[in-house]
């Protein structure tokens, strides 16, 4: 079912009518915003009333600052709205009281870029945390050298976290950051209670901080390629053709057919083995053993189907500009769809078996509920956005690598438990695998590579990772380094609608509910 | 011997008070004065039980009212060395914290009351006494005028109606006896009506039931505990406290004779119910003397129903069951009163030190009160009925005297028995939850208030650790404490309890004729003469001998179980540091997941940990949970979230609301007739006169 | 209600009899570079251009490969000059004494703590508990808290936020323990290198007794990297 939505002109006439002169179009998808004080008010209107998801916000400092703010436009691309500001000025006006789901970009921006959003009111102790930062270092600014070291860091030794329950017997559980056996990331967790259910769950993130954006700065081409693949090993494979296909617009490269359809092959490879993994979580966390092994299994299966047919577990060294690195059999395809028909049969048996397990759909069913208002509010994305009612993938609005020839449904529930999101996870996985059958077929003999010339330019590259719509924004110099390199990730977008779905549940509800969301630290803290 | 007691200790409460009246506040006068007072007390009781010679005086009598007596039987003589033990202790905690100077004189006035209350001969006596101890609890109660004031007076209202309910009671006896002494109106009960029998026992029982904290006329208690002066509070829940229960005793157990089974199930319902709400409030209480206060209730209740047992026993003819249902009823009593006041105490010494009486504030206090906390703990561990303390022997002994009620003859009361049996199960579990609770979030944990506790008024070693020892010794030493207890209780049911539960293993076997030699060699090869040559008494094992298919129905002994838990915690203490002589013990701070720091705010507190309890019993709770968001720029943005829990207590809301309101309804109803119009009011006048005429008329 | 253990039993014994019996099934691990003899300079030259981290070097016709930097990208796999490829997975190296004591050789109780790992050393290390590795069978077993471990796995090029905790996490652990770095990012930083963020590698955080070299190290690897903290097994000669 497709849902019409007003093309790009009609887009632009709408903001006209609105805003007039404001708002000024300078390129096919670029606005500039003349005077800061509406802005706000242009974000409400894109958001609510044009209903364009937010996708996220990109700040980049050159002789002034420049603000885009990243709006999609479903099936018809995206619209930058761009403000410029000079150097000198650190106020910004904050849109978040409108666009709830502008809330981490901007304290984002405002930790490492040392922006100060007015209104906004919980700025600080984002990235940076207080307890090991002191305020006003903004490392992404230029000055700010990435090597070095020589810094003082005066931590704040009486940290003390904020806590909204104010009631004389609540206290704040704290979970984290070395937790869940050993065997999770790094994350903390206040979890403010009065006993037994959770009233305010508040995640503590970036313990994963690695400066990514930062040291791909002055880098080549193919050095921030590594970068792209390793922040998010679990994604590797779909953010590194993220970033692949933001370097192939700026160049002007088309890829060859073959290269597309092997890369819709293993992309969606990937989104099986890691479906699968969730999948895996969600049984270890309600404890239900003998599923967890089977799941388990299939992920293994899948990681050294992957091993056998690419040379690495998790499909590292494949992505380049201009296409794939090398090139494969047909015989090793012939046996990685065999692995694939028989990861595909064992996990519909499993679905199968899990539907009867009443004990376990008990610990699933009407538990971490995201309304759909809600993950419409907060522009959740990936499978738990189309376990709420969000029916947006990339793949569809956005076709990339040839996808808008593929047959395949988006499948999305409407309850937003942890139970629709299962039944999401298992319903891509299927439509992962048909996809791969499609590709396979469609594998003509050629070249999978096409050469490469780097020039200067800025693009955006959008695909839909296992865990949703991922966006990679690169901008390059005359010299063919990058200037520039920004990543939107799914995880960081999902991790702020965690404590919608957490707040209200049993405490012993929380590991479980954390599970079904799948979401990686190590994405959204790059 | 008594007598000589009984008079010094008058002497010496006279002569205190008018010290302690004219001369300036001294804690000389409260120590010793005091431990004279107490100890005569003790002396008098102990000689009454050791002689079996009941003492009886006449004081002066009264025309028409007949002699005002004293009269010191077994009964008093219990209640008295119980008080007279929790007396010697208060003394001196309250010689350490005198709220002020007129103190003393009130103690001891009220010590002198209580006194004249257990030793009196006639009802006379008993209820000017009873009055006298009732003004003079309020008095100490609203002793701090900037208190909550409406506590005591609320105590008084209800002491007031409660007394008018005994008095009633007194008066329908008195009516067909001769006089007013016990004796009389002890004849005179054998020749009542049922029904005037029945208006007897329920006057007697909801009149004392006030001062004693049954459902529903305890309303009072949790105010006046919480609002009393720390000094007030042991007495008052270790003391005061078994005037109640002596006044149910004397009246339904002595004065009324063995009647139907009805009363005793009354008694039986009433206390399991007592037992259960109070038991839930104090979980679910954060505030530690409103939490001993309801705690109190709940041991009320178990000792009220252990009464009703006796009552029902008796009634229906089995005498052994009744003499055992009397014993745990009595033991549990004694054991309430040492290790109340040992824990009120030890909440005075807290609030003391900290300035704080929310749990919720408190925390740590191990590290800075190590005396008091190990005290504090033994009381815990008593009043969770924990062995070898002294709780659990009565407890243990409630429980199982409810288990002999295969013995009687009526189906459905066995159904009662065992539905109270279950509540009474219920409420020790909760107990243990509510004690565990309150010890580690007083004394362990991180300290969650603000400052050093001020730890200048040392605890005063003597009044803890004597009641600390008394719990220790009343639960290693059972089998001397039944016989004591036998004293009062072989007359009231008719059956020896040390017969029936003591064997005398002591003995030698050739001489002991009331146990089969086979029984005997057996439980001497388990270990049962252990002992015998050195400690004196019979034996040290509790036990109920049945039939011949069931020869042990319960068997249990502290004194064995704690001997050997101590001699394997020996064992394995020494062999532990022997097996670790080599490691060493390194300290690093808290593990706590990596975070910077633990906070107290990280910790779980009290109502944490009594949530689940709350939430289960909702039902009974029905809290108003009123959640308040103050949002500062949007939904999404939540700076403060307040709750707040509003909760009417069960008694208030089945009980004196419904009666408030019909009473409130009535009075603007009668109200209608006060519209200031003249002619109405003639009209009044006029229309009585002729009902007067009429009547007169008639008659 | 599906009948679970049934399903289970049906499944039948799943486990690889690592290290009794080797290993050789496809796909358990990605293998790695081995020295390798060039005919010419040139060729070792170009052959070692190829590597974007400099984990090749070339020394006359030979090339040498430094697996404390290698990312496994696997360009000198697949590239014009290919280098010699092992398939095994038996690569960890004691940088210390490593040992424990014999007590530990058949209980072990392992702590992983995430560093700022990019997920994939983590995910290996779990993936030591499914089914088909189980090393449970071994005598290995994971704990959530440091007060009862024995063996610290450190994966990531330690964050500068993780930098704390894990230092507590180290703390809290009682004698005798270990540090295994596990993945290039643990041992040299891998492509995050050493920045204002990054630590470079546990090596600067903690003392490290044992490195796992890989990108990610497969689990069989860190099986045996486990099994060479126990004394089971011998660690791989310096390459």
């Amino acid at each position: 079912m497709t849902i019409l939505r007003p093309p790009v002109s009609m887009f632009a006439e709408a903001l006209e009518r609105k805003f007039g002169s404001a708002v000024s179009r300078s390129a096919e998808d670029l606005y500039l915003i003349e005077q800061p004080e509406i802005l706000p008010s242009i974000c409400e209107f894109v958001f609510w009333e044009l209903e364009c998801p937010f996708a996220g916000l990109i700040v980049e400092e050159s002789e002034q600052w420049e603000l885009y703010y990243v709006f999609l436009l479903p099936n018809c691309g995206w619209a930058n709205f761009l403000l410029r500001l000079p150097l000198t000025t650190r106020n910004v006006p904050s849109i978040s009281s409108r666009v709830h789901a502008a809330d981490w970009y901007e304290r984002e921006a405002e930790d490492l870029f040392g922006l100060y959003f007015e209104e906004h009111p919980r700025l600080g102790d984002f990235i940076l945390h207080d307890q090991v930062w002191q305020e006003g270092i903004a490392p992404m600014r230029k000055g700010f050298d990435a090597a070095a070291m020589h810094f003082e860091k005066r931590p704040q030794r009486d940290w003390r976290p904020t806590l909204v329950v104010r009631d004389p017997g609540a206290f704040a559980m704290p979970v984290g950051p070395v937790y869940e056996g050993g065997a999770g990331e790094s994350i903390h967790f206040l979890l403010e209670t009065v006993g037994e259910d959770v009233i305010r769950a508040v995640p503590r993130l970036f313990y994963n901080y690695r400066g990514v954006e930062k040291i791909a700065e002055g880098k080549s081409v193919d050095g921030v390629l590594l970068l792209s693949e390793r922040f998010s090993a679990k994604s590797a494979f779909a953010h590194s053709l993220g970033y692949c296909l933001a370097v192939e617009e700026i160049c002007g490269v088309g890829v060859p057919s073959r290269a597309a359809h092997l890369r819709v092959l293993l992309a969606e490879l990937e989104r099986l083995r890691h479906h699968a993994g969730v999948i895996d979580a969600i049984c270890q966390s309600t404890g239900l053993s003998v599923s967890e092994a089977h799941a388990a299994i299939i992920e293994e299966q899948l990681l050294r189907a992957s091993c056998e047919f690419t040379g690495h577990r998790y499909l590292f060294g494949l992505n380049t500009p201009g296409g794939l690195r090398r090139d494969f059999e047909n015989g090793a395809v012939k046996v990685l769809l065999a692995a694939v028909d028989a990861a595909s049969t064992q996990l519909a048996r499993l679905e199968e078996r899990l539907r009867f397990s009443s004990s376990f759909l008990d610990r699933l069913e009407d538990v971490g509920i995201v309304s759909p208002e809600s993950s419409r509010d907060l522009n959740l994305v990936g499978p738990v956005g189309r376990a709420s009612g969000l029916r947006r993938d990339l793949r569809r609005s956005l076709p990339y690598c040839g996808y808008g020839q593929y047959e395949f449904d988006v499948p999305s529930e409407i309850e937003g438990d942890g139970y629709a999101r299962l039944r999401v996870l298992f319903a891509e996985a299927r439509q992962s695998a048909r996809l791969i059958h499609q590709a396979s077929e469609r594998l003509e003999s050629g070249p999978v590579c096409a050469g490469l010339e780097t020039t200067a330019g800025t693009a955006m590259g959008a695909v839909e990772a296992p865990i949703g719509a991922a966006l990679h924004w690169v901008r390059l110099d005359h010299q063919g380094r990058i200037e520039r390199y920004r990543i939107l990730s799914p995880s960081f977008r999902n991790w702020l609608g965690l404590h919608v779905a957490v707040e209200d549940f049993a405490f012993q509800d929380f590991p479980i509910i954390l599970a079904t969301f799948g979401l990686s630290a190590a994405e959204c803290d790059r | 011997m008594a007598g000589t007691a009984l008079l010094l200790f008058f002497a010496a409460c006279i002569l205190a008070i008018l010290v302690s009246a004219l001369a300036p506040t001294s804690r000389f006068v409260m120590r010793w004065f005091g431990s004279l007072c107490s100890m005569s007390m003790i002396i008098a009781a102990a000689a009454r039980l050791a002689t079996g010679q009941d003492f009886h005086v006449d004081l002066w009598t009264l025309n028409g009212f007949g002699s005002l007596s004293l009269h010191l039987d077994a009964l008093s003589a219990i209640f008295l060395c119980a008080t007279g033990l929790v007396y010697l202790s208060c003394c001196w905690f309250a010689a350490g914290i005198l709220p002020g100077r007129r103190y003393p004189v009130l103690h001891f006035a009220l010590m002198l009351t209580v006194t004249l209350i257990l030793v009196a001969g006639d009802a006379l006596t008993f209820l000017l006494s009873w009055e006298c101890m009732s003004i003079l609890c309020f008095l100490l109660v609203n002793y701090h005028q900037d208190a909550d004031s409406t506590a005591g007076y609320v105590m008084l209202a209800m002491s007031e109606a409660g007394f008018l309910a005994i008095v009633l009671a007194f008066l329908i006896l008195a009516a067909a006896a001769s006089g007013f002494s016990f004796p009389a109106l002890r004849s005179a009960a054998g020749t009542l009506p049922v029904s005037a029998a029945w208006g007897v026992f329920l006057l007697g029982f909801f009149g004392f039931g006030v001062k004693a904290g049954l459902v529903p006329v305890n309303y009072w208690l949790p105010r006046s505990y919480t609002a009393s002066p720390r000094a007030f509070t042991p007495v008052f829940a270790g003391i005061t406290l078994n005037l109640g229960i002596y006044g149910i005793l004397r009246l339904s157990g002595d004065l009324l004779p063995a009647t139907g089974i009805g009363m005793g199930i009354l008694a039986l319902i009433v206390g399991s119910i007592t037992a259960l709400v109070g038991i839930l409030y104090a979980t679910t209480e954060n505030d530690l003397k409103t939490m001993l206060a309801h705690s109190s209730i709940e041991n009320a209740g178990i000792i009220v129903a252990g009464f009703g047992a006796f009552l029902v026993f008796r009634s229906s003819g089995n005498a052994v069951p009744a003499a055992i249902a009397l014993t745990a009823s009595l033991y549990h009593l004694v054991n309430h009163s040492v290790y109340k006041a040992l824990l009120f105490q030890g909440a005075g010494y807290i609030e003391d030190a900290t300035g704080a009486r929310d749990m919720d504030r408190l925390g740590g206090l191990i590290r800075f009160l190590p005396v008091l906390s190990v005290v504090f703990l033994i009381g815990c561990l008593a009043i969770s009925a924990v062995p070898p303390f002294n709780g659990f022997v009565s407890e243990w002994l409630t429980l199982q005297t409810f288990l002999r009620s295969a013995v009687l003859p009526s189906p459905l009361v066995k159904i009662v028995f065992a539905l109270c049996g279950a509540i009474l199960a219920l409420t020790a579990a909760l107990a243990v939850t509510c004690f565990v609770k309150t010890y580690a979030m007083t004394f362990l944990g991180i300290r969650r208030g603000n400052g050093k506790p001020n730890v200048e008024n040392r605890p005063s070693r003597f009044s803890l650790g004597l009641l600390a020892a008394a719990c220790l010794l009343l639960g290693i030493l059972p089998t001397y404490v039944i016989p004591t207890l036998n004293r009062a209780v072989e007359p009231l049911a008719g059956a020896s309890a040390t017969a029936a539960l003591v064997p005398p293993f002591f003995t030698t076997t050739d001489s002991n004729q009331q146990l089969p030699p086979a029984f005997l060699h057996d439980f001497h090869n388990l270990g049962a003469q252990t002992g015998s040559g050195v400690i004196p008494g019979r034996g040290l094992v509790i036990l109920l001998r049945g039939s011949e298919q069931n020869p042990v129905v319960f068997a249990m002994s502290t004194a064995y179980s704690i001997a050997a838990l101590a001699l394997l915690l020996l064992i394995v203490w020494f062999a532990v540091t022997r097996l670790t002589r080599q490691r060493s013990v390194a300290r690093t701070e808290i593990w706590a997941g990596g975070i910077p720091r633990l906070l107290p705010e990280m910790t779980y507190t009290a109502t944490g940990f009594s949530n689940p309890v709350r939430v289960v019993f909702q039902a009974i709770f029905r809290p108003n949970i009123v959640e308040d968001t103050r949002e500062t720029v949007a939904v999404h943005f939540r700076t403060a979230i307040r709750r707040r829990r509003d909760e009417t207590h069960l008694v208030e809301r089945y009980f004196f609301n419904p009666i408030g309101g019909a009473v409130n309804w009535f009075a603007k109803l009668l109200a209608g007739m006060h519209h200031g119009r003249l002619n109405a009011y003639v009209g009044y006048v006029v229309s009585f006169l002729i009902v007067i005429l009429f009547l007169y008329r008639l008659a | 209600m599906s009948f679970w253990p049934w399903h289970g039993l049906r499944r039948g014994i799943q486990s690889t009899r690592y290290p009794d019996a080797p290993d050789t099934a496809a796909g358990i691990s990605p293998g790695r570079p081995l020295p390798t003899e060039f005919a010419s300079a040139q060729q070792a030259a170009e052959a070692a251009s190829i590597c974007p981290v400099g984990a090749i070097t070339a020394v006359g016709n030979r090339v040498e490969v430094d697996l404390r930097t290698c990312v496994w990208c696997q360009r000198c796999r697949f590239g014009a000059n290919p280098l010699r490829w092992d398939l095994g997975f038996e690569w960890s190296r004691s940088v210390s004494d490593s040992r424990l004591p014999g007590a530990f050789a058949r209980s072990l109780h392992l702590m992983i703590v995430d560093a700022g790992d990019c997920g994939a050393c983590l995910h290996e290390v779990k993936q030591l508990n499914n089914p088909l590795y189980n090393m449970h069978r071994l005598g290995f077993f994971l704990t959530a808290t440091p007060r009862s471990a024995d063996v610290l796995v450190v994966v990531g090029p330690v964050s500068e936020n993780m930098r704390g905790p894990l230092l507590k996490t180290y703390d809290a652990m009682p004698d005798p323990k270990r540090v295994l770095a596990a993945g290039t990012c643990a041992i040299s930083g891998g492509v995050f290198g050493r920045t204002f963020m990054s630590a470079g590698g546990v090596g600067s955080v903690l003392p490290v007794d044992l490195e796992i070299p890989g990108d990610p190290p497969p689990p069989l690897a860190i099986l045996h990297g486990l099994l060479v903290v126990t004394g089971r097994m011998h660690a791989a000669e310096v390459l």
